[in-house]
């Protein structure tokens, strides 16, 4: 639906990758800037609403076991208190950032601790949320605290006009890769021919006026994916250039809010991209920007020998990470590609991946543990376990269901069974196939590792 | 370049302009149109056929409860008793009847813990000591009534275990529940006279509150959690948890390898859990097929092109039914005398509550989950 721009101008950060020199291109700090205050404001309301919701609560403390990322398992979640204290150093370090008080500091704090709650539990993922300890990850490193902060006022010297492009292109980068892979990720049959999950979604809501009456049709749900799936595919290109980015602005804007009313539960995610896009826009724009906020002295236009640009250290190390950074962004989310079978199905190398509202799946699992020496048979009660959520997910992913049944094992040991076999019959449904098991159910998932290679206990996935 | 933009750009304004409308337009719903589906004639008819009529015959239902409470009290005869444990049965079916939509005024109530208390779907059932599922909690009854000092309206397990039906279980249909009454009669009669009010209360509030909580129900088309058709179609799935948690799977011994608990099935000393079952599942269906008005939710779903998943779920209920009605009362017995029969019921519940909480939740975007949470 998208045509290519025939002058399309490749961008300073595609240019990078070519040209070191331009790299360090100096250009406006303003971008920065401003997407520090914006991102730091987002993610305070963003962390006061998760407070306020009191899923502090039902999803760090709550929970009798959490699902731990592989090599993470030391990570652990304090009681209610520690939680909701970490929270608030996190709250609060987002308020320095966007005050640029203690910048460097603020973003370090910020970083580990928004980092380390998402660490606590596989089953809260969420690939927004992935996105922002990226970009906390990548701020740390930005001299973002550089003009228009109170660190600033309090040492005056520290202040810079200008920065080196690369600064500013790397976030770009990060979106370009957020937005590209998501609209690659929606190039499949179910997607593209079949218009699921949205022919799903969409006939729930019909109570929506005037649009409403409209979702039940087929050809509604197609053009949403069509129109999905180009959008994701090109607006970073729209973004990049200068004469369409206002226009593709706009649809950013549009779209965006389309999704959060569409699509069920999707969050934040919405609202993170619509700020994030912001750095798309050129000093210039950012300049006028800035200059509607009060105390904000604009920059002359024109280069002066006053401008002062900040300058790394040692800037072949940074070129070296950023090349390793951007070679790791590429590759993770196409590692799914060493594995056999259906992603949606098996999930093996589906997260981190920018794969977002891809797929309607849901799921009911049951489990049976036997200790074969005693000739014990027990069925297990998921929700003596596991929190409403965290057995929801675990339902239709298969390494959460091989955590679950080592942990099911062990607590049946606790128990006084000798040898606990844990057997689990996993009925899924996948973008509206009627529901059918997910995994070999006369394998004892207790004796089977944890790997990153193919789970062979998950049964192949057949196309209706 | 902006002439090979605009299309798209229309587009996208059109239909955004749409969206736009609906956030500030207010939330009436359209004519529906193509093989569209009236869910405000759905929840209109849950609304007025299944619910309200349903509340109103429950209140009558525990006032009669209530009057022959107080005939029993002041004359504790055999025949007095007989007469009471009609009318409780009468009045624990009638539950049955409309626990499926444990919902709005009913979840405000907190009826369902407070009248029929199941113990919570979090509780193991390994150890026979502990409360848990539909247990009489006989030593708190008794203690309360020494005491003469408890607080019925408290929100906790205790106190849950407390009153309801598994206390009128006890207080009037337990072991020498008529003998009992001479020691601390006073005490005990009080008691009695309190849960029997208190249930009555709950039923009066709620019945009371759908009169003016119907035009929210029927007005809220959404599916999102805690929209009524994401409470009913909830509810369906959470009510067969429970038919094979603390119902049957468990007393049966699903979790304890086979060890039975008998004494923690449903109405114990009334000794109709089995009929309960019965009711309780016969209703379902009945809101599932909406007693096949063309109103209900089989209908939403075959106007959603998924006809074969509401066939297949309308005959797995008529499945369960037929299992569940080949088990006699009482069905503390029943457990240990038909295990295959219970087995069999308890694998078609299974089968009946993956289709729920799977195919029927994915088919009309309902999230299967008590738990609102963010996501992407």
């Amino acid at each position: 639906m998208f045509p290519q721009p025939p002058a399309f101008k490749l961008h300073s950060w595609t240019m990078m990758a070519i040209n070191r020199y331009s790299l360090q291109k100096p250009v406006s700090i303003a971008p920065l800037i401003s997407f520090r205050i914006a991102f730091g404001l987002l993610m305070f309301f963003s962390l006061v609403r998760f407070w306020w919701r009191g899923w502090i609560d039902t999803v760090y403390v709550q929970p009798k076991f959490h699902f731990t990322y592989w090599g993470f398992e030391w990570v652990k979640p304090f009681g209610s208190t520690g939680m909701h204290v970490v929270v608030a150093i996190v709250v609060l370090s987002t308020l320095l950032i966007v005050l640029g008080l203690f910048y460097r500091m603020a973003t370090i704090v910020f970083f580990i601790g928004f980092t380390y709650l998402e660490l606590i539990d596989v089953t809260t993922y969420l690939n927004h949320y992935y996105f922002i300890s990226l970009v906390a990850f990548i701020m740390i490193w930005l001299p973002a605290g550089r003009n228009y902060a109170v660190d600033i006022c309090l040492n005056p010297a520290k202040k810079s006009t200008l920065v080196p492009v690369w600064t500013i292109g790397i976030i770009c980068f990060q979106l370009a890769v957020v937005y590209i892979f998501a609209g690659l990720a929606k190039l499949n049959a179910d997607w593209l021919l079949r218009a699921e999950p949205m022919r799903t979604w969409l006939p729930a809501k019909t109570h929506l006026p005037i649009v409403g009456q409209y979702l039940y049709q087929p050809w509604v749900a197609y053009l949403f994916s069509w129109f999905g799936a180009a959008y994701d595919l090109f607006i970073v290109f729209f973004m990049l250039n200068k004469k369409t980015r206002p226009v593709a602005y706009c649809f950013v804007i549009v779209f965006h809010i389309a999704t959060a009313i569409f699509f069920p539960g999707i969050g934040m995610f919405p609202y993170v991209m619509i700020v994030s896009s912001l750095i798309f826009f050129s000093g210039s724009f950012h300049e006028k920007l800035l200059s509607f906020f009060p105390f904000y002295k604009a920059q002359s236009k024109t280069r002066t020998s006053n401008e002062s640009i900040y300058q790394y250290a040692n800037q072949r190390i940074i070129n070296f990470l950023l090349v390793l950074y951007i070679f790791v962004q590429i590759m993770i989310p196409l590692r799914f590609l060493l594995y056999p079978d259906h992603l949606f199905w098996s999930e093996e190398g589906y997260r981190f991946s920018w794969r977002v509202m891809l797929m309607e799946k849901s799921g009911a699992a049951y489990f049976t543990v036997k200790d074969k020496s005693t000739h014990q048979s027990m069925e297990v009660n998921n929700a003596a376990f596991l929190t409403p959520l965290q057995e929801k997910m675990m339902s239709t992913q298969p390494d959460l269901i091989l955590k679950y049944a080592h942990l099911l094992a062990d607590a049946y040991k606790k128990r006084e069974m000798i040898n606990p076999e844990v057997y689990a019959e996993v009925y899924v449904v996948l973008n509206g196939d009627p529901s059918r098991l997910l995994i070999d159910s006369t394998v004892n998932l207790a004796a089977e590792p944890l790997s990153w290679k193919h789970y062979t206990w998950i049964l192949p996935y057949k196309k209706r | 370049m902006r002439k090979k933009l605009l299309v798209p750009a229309m587009l996208i304004f059109a239909l955004s302009g749409g969206i736009f409308c609906s956030k500030s337009g207010n939330d009436s719903n359209g004519p529906v149109t193509g093989n569209g589906f009236d869910k405000t004639a759905m929840l209109t008819y849950y609304a007025d056929q299944l619910i309200i009529p349903g509340y109103a015959s429950l209140l009558e239902k525990a006032n009669n409860f209530q009057t022959l409470s107080n005939t029993f009290l002041a004359a504790r005869t055999p025949s007095n008793q007989q007469a009471l444990l009609e009318a409780y049965k009468q009045l624990h079916l009638q539950y049955t009847r409309i626990e499926g939509f444990n919902l709005g005024p009913a979840v405000v109530a907190a009826l369902e813990s407070y009248v029929n208390f199941n113990g919570g779907l979090d509780y193991s059932f390994a150890t026979s000591g502990e409360l848990t599922g539909f247990s009489i909690d006989s030593t708190t009854i008794e203690n309360n009534i020494t005491s003469g000092t408890y607080n019925l309206t408290l929100f906790v397990r205790s106190s849950f275990y407390a009153q309801g039906f598994s206390a009128v279980n006890y207080l009037f249909f337990g072991p020498n529940a008529i003998e009992k009454f001479a020691a601390n009669t006073t005490n005990r009669v009080k008691y009695a006279n309190d849960v029997v009010s208190r249930i009555k209360l709950l039923v009066d509030q709620i019945n009371a509150s759908w009169t003016s909580y119907r035009a929210n129900f029927i007005g809220n088309t959404k599916t999102d959690v805690g929209s009524p058709i994401g409470n009913i179609i909830n509810n369906m799935a959470y009510q067969l948890d429970v038919l094979k948690g603390p119902r049957i799977g468990w007393p049966f011994g699903k979790q304890s390898n086979n060890t039975a608990f008998p004494t923690k099935v449903e109405a114990y000393f009334a000794g109709n859990s089995a009929a309960l079952a019965q009711e309780n599942i016969r209703n379902l269906k009945k809101i599932f097929t909406a007693n096949d008005s063309g109103k209900g939710l089989y209908d939403y779903l075959k106007a959603l092109n998924k006809e074969t998943l509401a066939n297949q779920v309308k005959s797995q209920f008529d499945v369960v039914i037929a299992k569940l009605e080949a088990l006699p009362d009482p069905l503390s017995k029943t457990i240990s005398t038909e295990p295959q029969k219970v087995d069999e019921a308890y694998k078609e519940i299974q089968k009946l509550l993956t289709l729920i909480k799977t195919d029927v939740s994915s088919a009309t975007g309902v999230q299967i989950t008590f738990m609102d949470n963010d996501g992407d």
